[in-house]
């Protein structure tokens, strides 16, 4: 901290020395414009560096600033009027450049990465300042150059445009590695980053077009080459200031984060922590998964199963508690550029996020077992279908054949009277255990249901009731199977209870269909205070219903009748 | 007569067959899925199908759709249903547009040959046979002021008879009455009931079937 105040009131100093050094200069045309884009430029990249250092010690871009910072403030040596500090100056007059060009090509972890970016970078500081000092020795820039060797000025002109001319190339392939990094990326860059690469390109487009018009136009004293200069000095200084602004934003949204702990104080529901993270990160489109370790996979607030990683143009952030892994958000790329963000609010909702793992967990147990229930019906109606398949197969068709066999035998024995009435009653006893076998094989499973649909089945089962009953199916073909069968099972066990209890003069069974379920309703008009928890029978037909994800209610007022209603979701 | 069989337990279609064919009625052939009968009631054009109405492959409703296929595009061809189980809606299903030529039986009937043989040559000849337990489940449906209830025992007798698809000289039989009694009972029926007097036997039993099951 101490290391970073001095370093500021050095710079502070070195900003007023430039001043003092353009005020007392013998060959600065207008010392007040020119010292104030200079304190612009020097204190910019300075402070901003000082900033970027404190937050991120262990970059180098930080330090990579506040060298360019100082490095300005060396080339303003050049309008001093003794000769030691102006030839350090012009040693260092064209360093800032290539410091700029150092500075946007590491942004923003303040290494260069790759040879070619590292070759243009060195090549730079040869061209500034190298070549520079073989110009000063060759006997260029006047009188005041303490370090002419020789005097050949005309040499140190040429090679100072060649110069020029080099670095100029080298801004322009930096402007080229800026806008090949930005495509790669393949995604909007945040604002407040592509406001920051923008003023990096301006400036390596604004000292390309000074250092050519220096090179090209004559060293100075023209017009057009001060307006130059002095939009180019602008155009440095806004680089420092758009950090500046991008820092302060991401200041901002850590903020939000701050709003984010107020908002998960009241141990918010699974969907409510995912919109208030979704603020704090503002990022709409996100969502979460969350880790279960049961069943081995990520799920999401419903508790139904989620791919990792989620598909093309989506990022995905871990987030881990005491070395276990708890959930994953899902959101828009452009926020890995802001890590802290991302860091801090994962941090912030860490307890609640183990809290909603837990609710959401719960969710895909619930979620497993009514599948469950559901399996465990359809299973119990494929083997009842299976024995009344039998049943009918087997033994009915076996019983029909015997008493065909008997009936054939029946004609060869006319004129025995005694053996055809022997015949007949057995026949007679085929004939019951035929009708005993229909009446087991029909409550085993309604064959008929499967066989030929609702509507059908329900048209015997009323007319077999023990009242009358009007039957009122208003749905146009097929359900699915495990529907009809729950339907007809309510059904025949509703109008049984309206035989053994209800005191009922009629009933009356409806289908049809409303808002994508199928409601199937047995009305009558009987004495009601039927008692809901009676026998297996209606809890059984809840079971059904509900595995079906139905809801099965009944209303049975004392001497009011009794209604029971079941929906049951059914799409088609 | 030309009866074709379909029928996919060996047992009953070798059955069937036979006491056809005592009978005195020519099986040209028999079947085992609906598919098949359907090409040969193209190719044969007999006089009746008699229909299992469960087929393979899924044992579901092959047999009954074939039936109804087969009342629809081959008017001409007469259709006798064997039914496992018992169930009103299948029987007014089958016969939703008339009941000339079709039959509804349980399979149990198939024991009783010469009730059998009898149903089987009734809608052969384009009348109609409807299980006895059809009739009575309707007749069971209790109502508050049933016009049923005043019929006298012997006129609901008949009434049963008629809805089998029985005619007047078989219902004499059955009951052992001259035709001349069973003509007067059933118009006494039918005005008793409301019902507008029809010559055909097979539109009464439609007619009596819609009435019971009003």
């Amino acid at each position: 901290m101490l290391l970073l105040f001095s370093l500021g009131a050095v710079g502070f100093a070195a900003a007023g020395a430039s001043i003092a050094l353009a005020l007392a200069s013998d060959h600065v045309t207008h010392p007040s414009t020119q010292s104030a884009l200079m304190v612009w430029a020097v204190l910019g990249y300075i402070l901003a560096g000082l900033v970027a250092w404190w937050r991120q010690p262990d970059s180098r871009f930080g330090l990579l600033m506040i060298a360019a910072g100082f490095a300005i403030f060396l080339s303003s040596l050049t309008w001093s009027n003794a000769g030691h500090p102006y030839t350090v100056g012009i040693a260092f007059d064209l360093l800032p450049a290539v410091l700029f060009l150092h500075v946007f090509l590491a942004f923003p972890t303040g290494r260069l990465g790759g040879w070619f970016v590292c070759s243009l970078v060195v090549a730079g500081y040869v061209v500034a300042v190298a070549a520079q000092l073989v110009g000063l020795i060759l006997g260029g820039f006047g009188p005041n150059n303490v370090l002419a060797l020789t005097s050949q000025p005309d040499a140190a002109n040429s090679l100072l445009r060649v110069q020029l001319v080099m670095l100029s190339v080298l801004m322009l392939a930096g402007l080229g590695v800026l806008a090949l990094r930005r495509r790669a990326a393949g995604r909007p860059l945040r604002r407040s980053v592509a406001l920051l690469v923008d003023s990096f390109a301006l400036v390596l487009v604004m000292v390309a077009v000074l250092f050519l018009s220096g090179a090209f136009g004559g060293i100075t004293g023209q017009i057009a080459f001060e307006t130059v200069r002095r939009a180019t000095f602008f155009a440095i200084g806004l680089a420092p200031l758009a950090f500046l602004v991008g820092l302060l934003s991401a200041r901002l949204a850590r903020s939000a984060v701050g709003d984010l702990f107020i908002d998960l104080r009241s141990d918010p529901a699974p969907s409510e922590l995912r919109d208030a993270l979704a603020r704090a990160l503002r990022d709409s489109s996100l969502t979460l998964a969350f880790w279960l370790p049961e069943f081995g996979t990520y799920a999401d607030l419903d508790g139904r199963p989620v791919e990792l990683p989620p598909s093309e143009g989506r990022a995905t952030t871990m987030i881990e508690r005491d070395g276990m892994r708890v959930a994953a958000l899902i959101h828009d790329p452009a926020l890995n550029d802001e890590p802290e963000l991302l860091e801090a609010a994962s941090a912030a909702a860490g307890i609640a996020l183990e809290n909603a793992r837990l609710h959401v967990e719960l969710r895909a147990r619930l979620e497993e077992l009514r599948g469950s229930r559901a399996r465990i019906v359809e299973a119990g109606d494929k083997e009842r279908q299976r024995l009344e398949r039998n049943l009918h197969d087997g033994a009915q068709q076996r019983l029909i054949a015997l008493s065909l066999e008997l009936s054939l035998l029946e004609e060869h024995l006319e004129g025995d009277p005694d053996a055809t009435a022997q015949l007949d009653e057995a026949r007679r006893e085929i004939a019951l255990s035929l009708d005993e076998l229909r009446e087991v094989a029909r409550g085993i499973h309604p064959a008929v249901v499967s066989g030929h649909g609702l509507a059908v089945a329900l048209e015997q089962l009323t007319a077999l009731a023990p009242v009358p009953v009007r039957l009122i199916v208003a749905i146009e073909g097929r359900l699915p199977e495990a529907l009809e069968v729950a339907a007809y099972y309510l059904v025949s066990e509703s109008l049984a209870n309206v035989g053994k209890y209800a005191h009922a003069s009629s009933a009356t069974v409806e289908v049809n269909r409303t808002n994508g379920s199928v409601v199937v309703e047995v009305t009558d008009d009987g004495v009601g205070g039927a008692d809901t928890e009676r026998g297996s029978g209606l809890r059984g037909l809840a079971d059904r219903v509900e595995a079906l994800e139905g809801r099965l209610r009944i209303w049975s007022p004392l001497g009011g009748g009794t209604r029971v209603r079941a929906e049951i979701p059914c799409a088609r | 007569m030309r009866a074709l069989i379909a029928e996919d337990s060996v047992l009953l279609r070798e059955g069937v067959s036979r006491v056809l064919t005592d009978a005195g009625i020519d099986v040209i052939d028999t079947c085992e899925t609906a598919d098949e009968l359907l090409l040969k009631v193209r190719s044969y054009s007999p006089d009746l199908a008699i229909i299992d109405i469960r087929l393979p492959p899924t044992h579901h409703d092959e047999g009954m759709r074939a039936a109804l296929e087969i009342r629809a595009k081959h008017p001409s061809v007469r259709v006798l249903v064997l039914s496992q189980y018992l169930e009103l809606g299948l029987a007014m299903q089958l016969l939703a547009d008339s009941a000339d030529g079709a039959g509804y039986l349980l399979k149990d009937r198939i024991g009783d040959v010469k009730e059998f043989v009898g149903a089987v040559r009734r809608v052969a000849e384009g009348g109609s046979a409807i299980d006895p337990i059809i009739v009575s489940t309707l007749l069971s449906k209790r109502r508050s002021e049933d016009p049923i209830d005043v019929l006298t025992p012997r006129e609901r007798e008949v009434l049963v008879l008629m809805a089998e698809g029985r005619s007047n000289q078989g219902i004499a039989d059955v009951l052992v009455i001259t035709l001349r009694a069973v003509e007067k009972y059933v118009s006494s029926i039918f005005g008793k009931l409301g019902l507008p007097s029809t010559s055909s036997d097979s539109r009464r039993v439609l007619a009596v079937l819609l009435y019971l099951r009003a």
